[in-house]
């Protein structure tokens, strides 16, 4: 288990940016750190690897590591740009930290496990993005960390190879503890058990995925996981809206439904496997997937308990 | 040979490319030379750049640039092979035969390779702190690069007042000694040494190190095994342009110590050697051919050097 409690400040000439977080990593769990550009996600990973001066406590499987330097941690860290030691061969980044490790992995089995086998005697510097990034994962494996935390470790690779690599990942860290920092909200759904999504170097909520995406806790979670945030006074009577600030799910909207109510498509754009349509509804606008034609009329409704009240609508930040 | 492709490097030979050019360049430069007429190969280097700016299809931009550039290549190599090329092989044996020659040829490059142990014993662990920010960095990066604007002769009076009799080293025999030769021709050739290993560390992505640590490797071990051997080569260019800056350092030189007693392994003694770049100032008004040859002796020494070290560091071996 990682629990910390952790904050720093970090000054240049101009500005200080604060990071402050107090979560709990269970045992065999990834813990998604999800927030926009900016909010602090890598400075916290790096302050809990240790690359920072920090206050509070980190504690790792009972352990206190807050005072420890990086090497003593115990955890494994793996970099969006891989940072792969360009002068050694794929085998030799892989056993760079058997030497530190007694029970460390055999590299080559962990090569071929992550299907890179025939690579070993080549130089990073001839390897695609995905291949770099298995062989990250592979060094940072190989020591057996207690706790894993990774940064952005798909954003720098193509769509197929990005795909390919987070199903690997989510097999790999099925039973490790790890922290993994993505700005990427489906990338979170698909790898997190849970998610703490950040703000400007605080935590905005943390839960488990469905929830934190299903019951955002403000409108910035709400918008940032990829809901729609309207307000139920603006909303037609046919919809069985209940009044304050709501936030609604995109895959919650039937569109074209018999007993809805009257709706515009605005606007369709076709996203990967289905059409994002956006639509005028009363006074709102609310997003949906349908293959609705754009600029013709239709019906929506939302099935009874989809609505989420925001709690705390008025006092968000953003408003 | 080359007009038939473009020299995008896809559809003809990069080595062969160069050899090609060198070898074209080489025979006019001898035609020329054979003519009396070095004024026509000046014209066909320049001409021929531009030939060549134009087969890269990089516009008229590129042609202006090539010739501009082609120029400049020509002021820069044009005297170095005219030098060679006026030494006779006799009278550069003549040259070598001579004792103070030799101890002189040694001296250059002795006097000057322990200039540059110093300044990368001390100058190095700065470069490695500078690639850091920390308060008064920009002052500490100033003084380094000080001396790349200091008169080499006022370099050479400042070193002689602040380390010669009297100085801040009582006990160092500085003028007209080999200490002091050493420190003057340190204080000249730092920054090269500094800027280079600055540049070398910097180059090493600190993510990469942050691995390393996180792998289990301590601060040292990090260095040992990450950011020494992807900054080595930062550290020898750094290096050789130090070295090569102290052995045609003149003016520091000319003013602390030229002509000092040095342990000489030839002899098993110590003898009484005059350096370099004094040497052929000196004798250029007792023994022109001397001079010359003793020009190129240590041309040649430089560029064998220079050649050696940038091809050990180069990532591909390859010409271009």
């Amino acid at each position: 288990m990682l629990r910390f409690d952790v904050r720093a400040a970090f000054r240049d000439d101009a500005t200080t940016f604060d990071v402050a977080a107090d979560l709990t990593v269970r045992d065999g769990e990834t813990l998604c750190l999800l927030g926009p550009s900016g909010s602090g996600k890598t400075l916290l990973l790096e302050l809990l690897a240790g690359f920072h001066e920090h206050d509070g406590s980190i504690e790792l499987d009972g352990r206190p590591i807050e005072d420890a330097p990086p090497e003593a941690r115990g955890i494994g860290f793996v970099f969006q740009n891989y940072a792969l030691f360009s002068h050694l061969s794929v085998r030799e980044n892989v056993a760079f930290g058997t030497k530190y490790h007694e029970n460390a992995r055999d590299p080559d089995a962990l090569l071929a496990r992550l299907g890179v086998a025939d690579l070993a005697e080549r130089s990073p510097d001839t390897l695609s993005g995905g291949e770099k990034q298995r062989i990250a994962l592979a060094r940072a494996l190989c020591v057996r960390p207690d706790a894993f935390l990774l940064d952005e470790p798909l954003s720098a690779l193509d769509a197929p190879t990005r795909e390919r690599l987070r199903d690997d990942l989510v097999d790999v860290l099925a039973d490790e503890t790890a922290v993994y920092v993505t700005h990427d909200r489906t990338t979170a759904r698909a790898v997190a058990d849970r998610v703490a999504v950040l703000r400007d170097g605080r935590v905005a909520q943390v839960g488990p995925t469905e929830t934190v995406f299903e019951r955002p806790a403000t409108r910035f979670v709400a918008e940032f996981t990829g809901a729609t945030v309207v307000a139920g006074s603006s909303l037609p009577p046919g919809l069985d809206a209940p009044t304050g600030l709501l936030a609604v799910r995109p895959d919650h909207i039937r569109v074209g439904v018999a007993e809805g109510a009257p709706a515009h498509v605005e606007r369709v754009v076709r996203e990967d496997a289905a059409y994002r349509v956006t639509l005028a509804v009363g006074d709102a606008t609310l997003v949906a997937y349908s293959s609705a034609e754009p600029s013709t009329e239709t019906t929506v409704a939302v099935p009874s308990g989809r609505w989420h009240v925001l709690p705390d609508g008025e006092r968000d930040a953003d408003e | 040979m080359v007009a038939a492709a473009r020299f995008d490097g896809s559809s003809v030979d990069r080595r062969a490319l160069v050899l090609a050019v060198a070898a074209v360049q080489v025979a006019a430069f001898l035609v020329a030379d054979a003519l009396g007429r070095p004024t026509l190969y000046v014209a066909f280097a320049v001409v021929s750049a531009a030939c060549l700016g134009a087969l890269a299809d990089r516009g008229p931009f590129g042609i202006v640039a090539a010739c501009l550039g082609g120029a400049l290549l020509v002021a820069l190599v044009y005297p170095l092979v005219t030098l060679v090329t006026v030494a006779s092989p006799e009278s550069v044996i003549a040259a070598l035969a001579r004792p103070d020659v030799r101890r002189t040829l040694y001296l250059s490059v002795y006097a000057p390779l322990l200039a540059t142990l110093l300044t990368c014993f001390l100058g190095v662990p700065l470069a490695l702190l500078l690639r850091r920010d920390f308060p008064g960095r920009p002052v500490v990066e100033s003084l380094v690069d000080l001396p790349l604007v200091v008169p080499h002769s006022v370099a050479g009076l400042a070193v002689l007042l602040a380390f010669g009799e009297g100085g801040a080293f009582p006990t160092l025999p500085v003028l007209g000694a080999v200490p002091g030769l050493v420190l003057a021709l340190a204080f000249v050739s730092a920054p090269y040494a500094v800027d280079g290993a600055r540049e070398g560390f910097e180059t090493v992505d600190r993510d990469a190190e942050r691995a390393a640590r996180s792998l289990g490797a301590s601060r040292f071990e990090t260095f040992r095994r990450v950011t020494a051997p992807l900054a080595v080569r930062g550290v020898l260019s750094g290096a050789i342009l130090s070295w090569a800056r102290a052995v045609s350092e003149y003016g520091a030189v000319a003013v602390v110590a030229y002509n000092v007693s040095v342990f000489y392994p030839p002899a098993g003694e110590r003898v009484q050697a005059m350096f370099g770049s004094v040497f052929v100032v000196r004798e250029l008004d007792v023994n022109f051919d001397a001079a010359v040859a003793v020009a190129v002796c240590l041309l040649a020494v430089c560029v064998a050097v220079f050649l050696a070290v940038r091809t050990l560091t180069r990532d591909t071996g390859r010409w271009a």
